[in-house]
């Protein structure tokens, strides 16, 4: 744990005993702790080729884009995430450059370059058409995983059927590649905003605000209370 | 072969164990003045090193995915990175075997304060009706002993530990105690009480292990929702904070950490001279001596000692002259459903961290109503909601029903918060297919023989799942929701939790008035062996539907006094 928010724990600790209230600004101190934790300088990447790190930051952007709201996966550091756990697991890293090679082959047999270079049309469509499968892949996985578990269906064939796709190796890797970038960009400061938790305080007397229990009530079959 | 290294000193108590039992042990015999040691199989607890609170994912590079993403291969911490679980399912060279047919997992803690460093902190005493539950359904056994012997004892527990709740006109379910105010419900937990009230099930402020005021040196919890991260003001109880080490500061407490025990030593009159233990760090086998000896290890580990320490006199293991060690091992029943809420869409949005854990809950509200269901015993009702810290795999949901783009993060705002889930936690009746005894053919790696497992669930466990979930579902539907948890034929799978896996495991040296039916007398005092404690979880004669920590420190408390006094008498 750093120093500085081990310091903001600290004085949460001393406010509470000396008053037995917190001040708003002694709470904004650990967010602020927080945030200077994990500012960084320039990265280099640990595992991955030039290459690969570009195309795996274009991942990033497509898969989690800036919007109206908020920034994309990339301003959140997705693809220093994934590179970060890829140095420490073979199996992870060999996940990503296989995958990445084997876009990169897709979208030469499609439209005769890397996946890379190519306009963001053909990229779509290719993203389009590994989740169209994917969600294929995934019915039949959730229901012949689900009756397999199912004593009273043991030894029932009648809902396996092959997925009939030759884009598995991409279904599989794109998975992957959306599983880390999402968790990337939610787990970040970024991400945490756009959703709007708002918690992680020490506060000395918890209250819920009369505006939020109004909405919910007037929303649903009960009378508002209090 | 080298010699068994004997401590040169004679305590006045050895306490195997320093979770609920061990601690609360060591706390009052210390408080008596009496000289203990406390051995306990895993390190001693750095607070600093061990607890993340309020860390956030993006603190650490991996965000709580763990070293190379080991929470996305299913090897990461049992409750996420973030938790302060010091142990798991699994520990490396110390394994269990399960029988044929069986299935059970089992959760060991290997750190001083066990498993109360993260537990949920849920308090609830036990009630009247739960002390004879065979006199009320012919079912089971009774308790060798009523309410109103062990309520005093409650109360006193309830007081040191500080636990939040309400009086109700000593509802059956749950009777009046001393509590702690709690704080204010969450919205979705208003809506769900409302629910409940046209449902007629009694929802109540819950009875939790927190201090909301300033309590011997406690500072009052300051509501960042991360009890299982462990608690630095000690706000939320542990066995290791609240209770050993104030003990250490007392001068009468040994501490022996990274101390796996072996055995229970006897002197050939019937009477316990100590342990044996094998030091982990020099893996040595050492002999600690003392003038009684307590049992705190977990039930399954204490019944293992038991059932491992065989002599001459004892053929069958120490105090297990009934054959009842081991026998009897209940979890809690377990079953969850969650829901969508759409009255919840796009609220105002507020803390929702709260004391970690609902504000509210159910306790069981049929317990007249016994004979018009077809299940003998009850159960109460966890709820979760809110909106939690992201974390790993919290919009993995939204991830895959948009496929990629702006729809990912739509799909997230929108129903962020919106969930809502229950959680039933529900009596077993003890059954004699359900038990662990020894694998005469594996050992751990300090040689020790281990534990094989061996469960089956009753009817009466699978219907009581069923009325869960129902009743689930009409909360849910009841409140303008839907539920979004299992599908039909998944039920027949995960229809009813995996045998262990509600950490309550319990019952397996129980107390009876007999010694040909019970190991443990009603001050957890072995019939066979006159001092030697079993103050963990293996004294329950039944699993009410309450979780068992309050239990444990009322009857540890309880067990502490009578052997100071018994001591002093001369009698131990």
């Amino acid at each position: 744990m750093s120093n500085s928010r081990r310091d903001a724990l600290r004085q949460i600790a001393i406010a509470l005993t000396a008053t037995g209230t917190l001040s708003a600004q002694a709470a904004q101190h650990v967010h602020s702790a927080a945030a200077a934790d994990t500012k960084g300088g320039k990265y280099t990447p640990k595992v991955f080729t030039a290459h690969e790190w570009s195309t795996i930051t274009k991942l990033s952007e497509i898969v989690v884009p800036a919007d109206d709201h908020s920034g994309s996966a990339v301003d959140a550091g997705a693809p220093q995430f994934v590179d970060l756990l890829c140095s420490q697991n073979t199996a992870l890293a060999e996940i990503f450059t296989g995958g990445i090679a084997w876009f990169d082959a897709e979208m030469r047999k499609r439209a005769g370059k890397v996946f890379l270079d190519a306009t963001p049309r053909e990229q779509s469509a290719m993203l389009d058409e590994i989740v169209a499968a994917e969600r294929t892949v995934r019915e039949l996985n959730t229901e012949s995983g689900l009756y397999a578990r199912a004593p009273q269906y043991k030894g029932f064939a009648g809902y396996t059927v092959k997925p009939g796709t030759d884009l598995a190796p991409g279904v599989q890797f794109f998975d992957w590649a959306r599983r880390l970038i999402v968790d990337a960009y939610f787990t970040s400061p970024i991400g945490i905003k756009d959703v709007g938790y708002i918690g992680n305080l020490a506060v000395s007397k918890y209250e819920v605000p009369k505006a939020a229990i109004d909405y919910a009530y007037n929303r649903s079959p009960f009378k508002v209370v209090g | 072969m080298a010699q068994i290294q004997r401590s040169p000193e004679i305590y006045d108590v050895v306490v195997v164990g320093s979770g609920a039992g061990g601690g609360t042990s060591v706390r009052v015999l210390t408080e008596h003045g009496l000289k203990c040691a406390l051995l306990e199989a895993g390190p001693m607890l750095d607070v600093n090193k061990e607890f993340k609170e309020h860390e956030w994912p993006h603190d650490v590079g991996h965000r709580g995915a763990e070293d190379g993403g080991a929470a996305y291969f299913g090897k990461g911490k049992p409750f996420g990175y973030f938790s302060t679980t010091s142990g798991g399912w699994e520990l490396d060279g110390e394994p269990y075997t399960v029988g044929e047919g069986s299935e059970f997992r089992w959760f060991r803690s290997r750190i001083i304060g066990g498993r109360t460093n993260h537990y949920g902190r849920m308090s609830f005493r036990f009630s009247p009706y739960d002390f004879q539950p065979y006199s009320k359904d012919g079912l089971g056994w009774d308790w060798p002993l009523t309410y109103d012997e062990i309520a005093p004892y409650y109360d006193k527990a309830e007081k040191f530990v500080g636990v939040t709740g309400s009086n109700h006109n000593d509802l059956p379910s749950a009777p009046n105690g001393q509590f702690l105010k709690p704080p204010q419900p969450k919205v979705h937990e208003m809506l769900i009480k409302s629910s409940c009230d046209k449902l007629g099930i009694i929802c109540i402020p819950n009875r939790r292990a927190i201090v909301t005021e300033p309590m011997k040196g406690r500072i009052p919890c300051h509501y960042c929702g991360q009890c299982g991260r462990g608690c630095r003001t000690a706000s939320a109880y542990s066995s290791s904070q609240v209770e050993i080490f104030p003990a250490m500061k007392s001068g009468r407490l040994k501490v022996f950490d990274n101390a796996m025990v072996r055995e229970v030593t006897t002197d050939g009159n019937g009477k316990a001279t100590g342990v044996i233990y094998i030091d982990k760090t020099t893996r040595r086998e050492k002999h600690i001596r003392a003038k009684a000896v307590i049992l705190a290890a977990s039930s399954c580990e204490s019944s293992r000692i038991l059932l491992n320490s065989k002599t001459k006199d004892f053929p069958n293991g120490v105090a297990n002259g009934s054959g009842v060690v081991g026998r009897f091992l209940m979890d809690t029943v377990g079953f969850g459903l969650s829901g969508y809420v759409p009255a919840l869409e796009g609220m105002p949005k507020y803390n929702t961290d709260g004391f970690g854990g609902a504000h509210l809950y159910m306790p069981w509200w049929l317990w007249d109503k016994h004979n018009k269901l077809d299940f003998p015993r009850g159960y109460h009702i966890e709820i979760g909601g809110g909106y939690g810290m992201p974390g790993i795999g919290s919009f993995q949901g939204a991830a895959r029903r948009a496929g990629y783009g702006k729809g990912i993060k739509e799909i997230a705002r929108k129903e962020y918060g919106a969930s809502i889930g229950f959680a039933g936690r529900g009596e077993m009746i003890p059954n004699v297919h359900s038990y662990c005894e020894i694998d005469k053919g594996v050992v751990d790696k300090w040689g020790i023989p281990v534990l094989k497992f061996h469960f089956k669930w009753s009817d009466y466990e699978w219907k009581q799942a069923r009325h869960m979930e129902k009743t689930f579902a009409d909360i849910i539907t009841t409140m303008g929701g839907r539920v979004t948890g299992l599908s039909a034929a998944q039920r027949e799978a995960d229809g009813i939790s995996t045998p262990g896996t509600i950490i309550h495991e319990v019952g397996t040296t129980r107390m009876g008035v007999k010694p040909t039916e019970s190991a443990l007398n009603k001050y957890c005092q072995a019939h066979e062996v006159k001092n030697l404690f079993v103050v963990d979880g293996g004294f329950f004669v039944s699993n009410p539907d309450k979780n068992p920590t309050l239990t444990i420190n009322a009857f540890a408390w309880r067990s502490a006094d009578y052997l100071a006094e018994e001591m002093r008498k001369g009698n131990v």
